[in-house]
């Protein structure tokens, strides 16, 4: 079971809507975003600070200050106390992303900026520690996480490059799909099973009252 | 009618907050409250939508009443935008338009010269066609953006509340005088303004 963060009904971010395939927002839906951007940039920087960006993400999702606050230092990597659209419109396509729960197609379709994210020393690799961290915004099961570093660490330093960690994005992708494909299995098992009983209900019924009537002829 | 420049400056926020009544967001909220008052003949909306378009100090940022491009990445839009453009293809845009306009009047009062008599004998025939979409005019912007309806309220409210919350940090945290917690006070009370100018206008 996957401990999900909410965002909050009727809230702004709410409505927006994440495109399934690509992981991203319309046109129109951006340009939306950016008039809310503008709105919470009270100081006319085209940024947010660190207090500013905590009482949105505390006011439209369920997370705590101290997950909040990495996610602030997350996506301020040069460590200038802000941050700008560009991360902001990363952050909130995360967010619908865990929503919608998108993750594994998330981080396929923007493996390279998750990658850069996730890198916060820029050193190209990424290690387990980074990962456990950042572990709540893309909801990687603790098996996935060993399975990653046990199967895709080819080069073995317990830590993954660019190129691991694509293979690992398409890997968790083909599972995701796999899934998806035998939840729809299921589904359509039980739609045909429940078809079945229907006719099998029908033609018991149609039996008793042609029954009924031979006999009243019969009569 | 012909295709009238996008005229957005998504990046020219900082006056917007000071200087409410030159908002557009504003004239978008009264132009859907004013709808009783949308029954007016086909020369006065291109009136005012000649109004809005020599007028170029005004305004920027309304997207949300800008007809999509047919190739519009959401496969949904694009069926709902088949369904009235196959008939009357500048219909839905004129309607936008005049919602528009019908706010850019309401805010700006002005008096415009009429528009040359041919094109207003010229639309005596489709203006029946216009009252007869127009109660679903607030239902088709809906669609195309596929956003809800009164969304700067919502925005807005939503803001007031969110800098509300950090205009209580910021005088625990930098003091009552500090310029950044004065520029965050102002703000609210812009925001706040513009709330109260909306429910006054939602009264009468």
């Amino acid at each position: 079971m996957r401990a999900t963060m909410k965002l909050k009904q009727g809230s702004f971010l709410w409505y927006l809507y994440l495109d399934k395939l690509y992981c991203l927002l319309s046109v129109r839906n951006v340009k939306a975003l950016l008039e809310y951007f503008h709105l919470l940039d009270v100081h006319h920087n085209n940024t947010l600070n660190d207090v500013l960006f905590y009482h949105f993400l505390h006011h439209v999702t369920s997370w705590k200050r101290t997950q909040i606050m990495v996610v602030f230092n997350m996506l301020d990597w040069n460590a200038t106390g802000e941050i700008g659209f560009d991360q902001f419109y990363m952050l909130v396509c995360i967010l619908l992303a865990q929503q919608n729960h998108l993750e594994e197609q998330f981080i396929f379709r923007h493996s390279r900026p998750v990658f850069e994210l996730l890198d916060l020393d820029g050193e190209l690799r990424i290690g387990p520690d980074n990962f456990h961290m950042y572990n709540f915004l893309f909801n990687i099961k603790k098996q996935d996480l060993k399975e990653l570093y046990h199967d895709f660490d080819i080069t073995g330093d317990r830590r993954l490059n660019y190129k691991e960690f694509k293979l690992f994005t398409i890997f968790t992708m083909d599972k995701y799909q796999e899934r998806q494909k035998a939840e729809k299995d299921e589904e359509k098992g039980k739609k045909d099973l429940l078809k079945k009983k229907r006719l099998h209900q029908v033609n018991v019924n149609l039996k008793q009252f042609l029954g009924i009537n031979v006999s009243e002829s019969r009569i | 009618m012909e295709e009238k420049p996008y005229k957005a400056s998504l990046g020219s926020h900082g006056s917007d907050i000071s200087s409410p009544d030159n908002d557009i967001r504003n004239l978008w909220t009264r132009a859907t409250l004013s709808q009783p008052n949308l029954n007016v003949p086909r020369s006065r909306v291109g009136e005012d939508s000649d109004v809005e378009g020599s007028s170029s100090g005004t305004k920027s940022r309304r997207w949300y009443n800008q007809k999509a491009p047919r190739d519009s990445l959401d496969g949904e839009d694009k069926d709902s935008f088949r369904q009235e453009d196959l008939n009357e293809p500048s219909l839905l845009e004129l309607e936008l338009r005049r919602a528009g306009s019908l706010g850019s009047r309401l805010e700006e009062e002005e008096d415009v010269d009429s528009k040359p008599d041919t094109e207003i004998s010229s639309s005596e025939s489709s203006s029946l066609n216009i009252l007869k979409h127009t109660p679903h005019r607030a239902y088709w912007m809906e669609q195309q953006n596929r956003l809800p309806l009164p969304l700067m309220e919502l925005m807005e409210n939503e803001a007031l509340e969110i800098l509300t919350k950090a205009l209580r940090s910021y005088r625990s945290g930098i003091g009552r005088d500090h310029f950044l917690t004065k520029q965050l006070h102002g703000c609210i009370e812009g925001l706040k303004r513009r709330r109260s100018k909306r429910l006054n206008i939602l009264g009468h």
